[in-house]
């Protein structure tokens, strides 16, 4: 399989940011310095981004810049994250979300 | 037809082909532009007034291919990478075609590439001559020569070891276009997502309108169609043409959802905090 | 606390960036709201040249023109305040907005307002349309563009409208196969350049089909497609599954007009400039006295003409605060003059009549 990140375009400089690390349910991963959460989880293979919490269905995001929201994850422990739009921090914790989410400080 | 198939007529080319003098004299620009659009960068890059000067940005570009030197600067700055320098004038059996080539990676000079046509058919070798790439542009000018009689086929290249883009699906050209706006029918109703943010089918949809549900906000208080974190901004149109379609209006019969701040869902403490500066 | 200033812009891509170096330029002091972490909207994904003339900077790439009207602003320090990720999320009887920035809740309670705030993607129904891997064009773009990420080996695009031919060229330089481009009318909706661009690139576009289906366990593996007829029925035999991991949506923007509906502005629901748009005079005030819009939340164009009505905007709504300068009749005079001329063709048919039907009197 093909390295997903570009690396040569006709176009565009991409610069190689510094790694961020961070992990999607437990798993440790590696994303770039720019990247959203929802982009390095991308880099790395994963489009499922939750559970639909009613029809079970997975999730994806859509539109990729805040209007959709079917990226809402959980970040840090704090549900409905628009992940497509939240730049990615290092050690940031990601978790699949599949229910509506719940307050952070119940 | 170009407008049915992305590819130009053998008619439309055909009277772009300059005399055979002037074909025979060196090279010239084929602009292989054929509908009117808004543009015009072409004619105020021609640093010889070849690309003639247009009224109406919409003109199709005129070009006085007295004046025309081949010299590039037009497929260099072409949005639509329409424009092409043809040299035919060596007469030993090969000729040359500059291309407008925005992929990496580049060919080197002297490299055989693959010689394809308008419709992304590889038709024969050619052999680059010349990789012009500009810092300004960032449009490279790829030039190639192949056989004299396929110079007015060969459009584009690929290179020899990259995989093809191309396909085995293959398109028709079509006849009498016609503009419908219907949408599909389809018997799968439970698979069709209407509302991401709620999960709603389309069959959950169509059986509120049917049961008299007609305005947006009667879908959406009844069954939260558009009341998730997208406030609507996805599936309020398709549930206004839903309503549309099995109500027999027009789409701009339809009353729209109230809109309502927030336009996005914040937690309450965020409300409660304010703004201290 | 209220923050008072002459001139709020609610939006930072091509329309908003013009309004607000517009308006500076006059001499207002302006605050321009966006989004996004960034200026540019979507300029900062269009990697390809721009049409229309050197006016509207043609020829030049739209990530270019991005960079360059961004800077611009930096010339008039003092005048112009940006908030990056700050969403005006309510637009108030009273003229308040309020807005989210980084977190804060902020109002703002300008003399005027320019919304420019854009389109979002349409949607498309069919089975299985949420499987993941079903990406709108501007994500995909989003994704290629800015972040640097494919997002798949081999798309399959829907739509050969402009952004549908000119993602699957973009995906292409990007190393991405494009299986096909399906497009439901009989006739390609975008400009013949682009479509010529893919074709030789190899691309089918395969008009009068639709997409019938997704297909996948977790995410997209394939989608199945068909030859329709005029009335959109599905031809019997002509049934087609095309492996792919990416389907691409590109079948219309809708402009996103809520702050202006929350304002007031009267509406009008036009087709063809891609659903509810604000009525407006040759000024592009609405309305809603001192309410301005540019852009595509004024009916879904190019962005030249975006980045034109932009600089009308700003230059409109700085006049009625008494910002004029010399030069304002002749600069207002340009502006309609560029729009008549990007406006004029044939291609611009559709939005000729869409307009007409968007003016206020």
């Amino acid at each position: 399989m093909r390295d997903r990140r570009i690396t040569e375009h006709p176009i565009l400089d991409f610069k190689t940011g510094e790694v961020i690390h961070f992990t999607f349910d437990g798993k440790p991963m590696e994303g770039r310095e720019g990247d959203t959460i929802a982009s390095a989880l991308h880099a790395n293979g994963v489009k499922v981004l939750g559970y639909h919490f009613i029809t079970n269905r997975p999730r994806g995001f859509y539109c990729a810049i805040g209007n959709c929201s079917s990226c809402l994850m959980i970040v840090n422990g704090k549900s409905n994250v628009r992940t497509c739009t939240e730049p990615l921090r290092p050690g940031m914790v990601v978790e699949t979300q599949t229910d509506r989410g719940v307050p952070d400080d119940v | 037809m170009l407008i049915n198939t992305g590819v130009p007529t053998r008619e439309q080319l055909d009277r772009l082909l300059p005399s055979p003098e002037r074909r025979a004299r060196g090279p010239y620009a084929m602009v292989e532009c054929f509908q009117e659009i808004p543009c015009n960068p072409c004619s105020t890059a021609c640093p010889f007034d070849a690309i003639l000067p247009m009224k109406d940005i919409n003109e199709i570009p005129a070009i006085d291919l007295d004046r025309c030197t081949g010299c590039g600067i037009c497929a260099g700055v072409c949005p639509g990478l329409a424009i092409f320098i043809i040299d035919e004038s060596k007469k030993d059996g090969t000729a040359t075609v500059t291309i407008p080539y925005e992929f990496r990676p580049l060919p080197e000079k002297g490299e055989t590439v693959n010689a394809v046509n308008r419709e992304g058919d590889v038709i024969g070798d050619a052999t680059v001559t010349r990789v012009l790439a500009s810092k300004r542009t960032k449009t490279p000018l790829i030039t190639v020569e192949v056989p004299a009689e396929l110079v007015h086929d060969v459009r584009f290249i690929s290179l020899i070891d990259e995989q093809s883009f191309s396909d085995d699906t293959s398109s028709e050209s079509q006849k009498s276009p016609v503009s419908h706006e219907t949408a599909p029918k389809t018997d799968d109703e439970d698979e069709i997502i209407i509302c991401r943010c709620e999960g709603l089918t389309l069959r959950v949809i169509r059986d509120l309108i049917r049961e008299g549900y007609t305005t947006v906000d009667e879908i959406k208080r009844i069954s939260r169609a558009g009341m998730g974190p997208c406030q609507a901004r996805t599936c309020g149109p398709l549930i206004a043409a839903e309503i549309a379609r099995m109500t027999g209006q027009q789409v701009a019969e339809i009353q729209p959802s109230a809109h309502r701040a927030p336009v996005k869902p914040l937690p309450i403490e965020f409300f409660l905090g304010g703004d201290s500066e | 606390m209220m923050y008072n200033i002459d001139l709020v812009i609610v939006g930072g891509g091509p329309a908003g960036l013009m309004a607000a170096n517009t308006a500076a330029e006059a001499g207002a002091k302006v605050l321009l709201l966006e989004r996004d972490g960034h200026l540019g909207g979507q300029l900062v994904k269009q990697t390809h040249k721009f049409f229309g003339s050197e006016k509207q900077h043609a020829s030049m790439r739209g990530i270019d023109i991005s960079t360059m009207l961004g800077e611009r602003l930096d010339a008039f320090d003092g005048r112009v305040t940006v908030w990056t990720n700050a969403t005006a999320i309510g637009f108030y009887e009273d003229g308040v907005i309020t807005v989210d920035h980084d977190g804060v809740y902020k109002k703002v309670k300008p003399e005027r307002v320019v919304v420019a705030t854009g389109a979002s993607e349409k949607f498309l129904s069919f089975p299985n349309n949420d499987l993941p891997g079903i990406y709108g064009a501007g994500a995909v773009q989003t994704m290629m563009n800015v972040y640097g990420i494919r997002p798949g080996h081999r798309v399959l695009m829907i739509g050969a409208g402009n952004i549908g031919l000119i993602v699957s060229y973009q995906l292409m330089q990007a190393g991405v196969s494009v299986a096909a481009i399906v497009e439901g009318l009989p006739h390609i909706g975008g400009y013949a350049v682009h479509a010529c661009k893919v074709r030789r690139a190899g691309v089918p576009i395969l008009t009068s089909h639709t997409i019938l289906r997704a297909d996948g366990t977790e995410s997209v593996e394939s989608a199945t497609i068909a030859r329709i007829d005029r009335s959109w029925n599905v031809i019997p035999g002509t049934k087609k599954t095309i492996d792919c991991d990416v389907i691409c949506i590109s079948v219309g923007l809708t402009p996103l007009a809520e702050l202006l509906w929350q304002a007031g502005c009267e509406m009008r629901y036009i087709p063809s400039l891609g659903g509810s748009v604000p009525l407006r005079n040759d000024c592009l005030e609405t309305t809603v006295k001192g309410v301005y819009v540019a852009g595509d939340v004024t009916g879904i164009e190019e962005a030249s003409a975006a980045m034109v009505e932009g600089h009308l905007a700003g230059l409109e709504a700085a006049a009625s605060l008494g910002f004029k300068s010399d030069n304002y009749d002749a600069e207002r005079k340009d502006c309609m003059d560029q729009l008549a001329a990007l406006r004029s063709g044939p291609t611009a048919e559709k939005i000729r009549s869409g307009l007409a039907c968007a003016e206020s009197r």
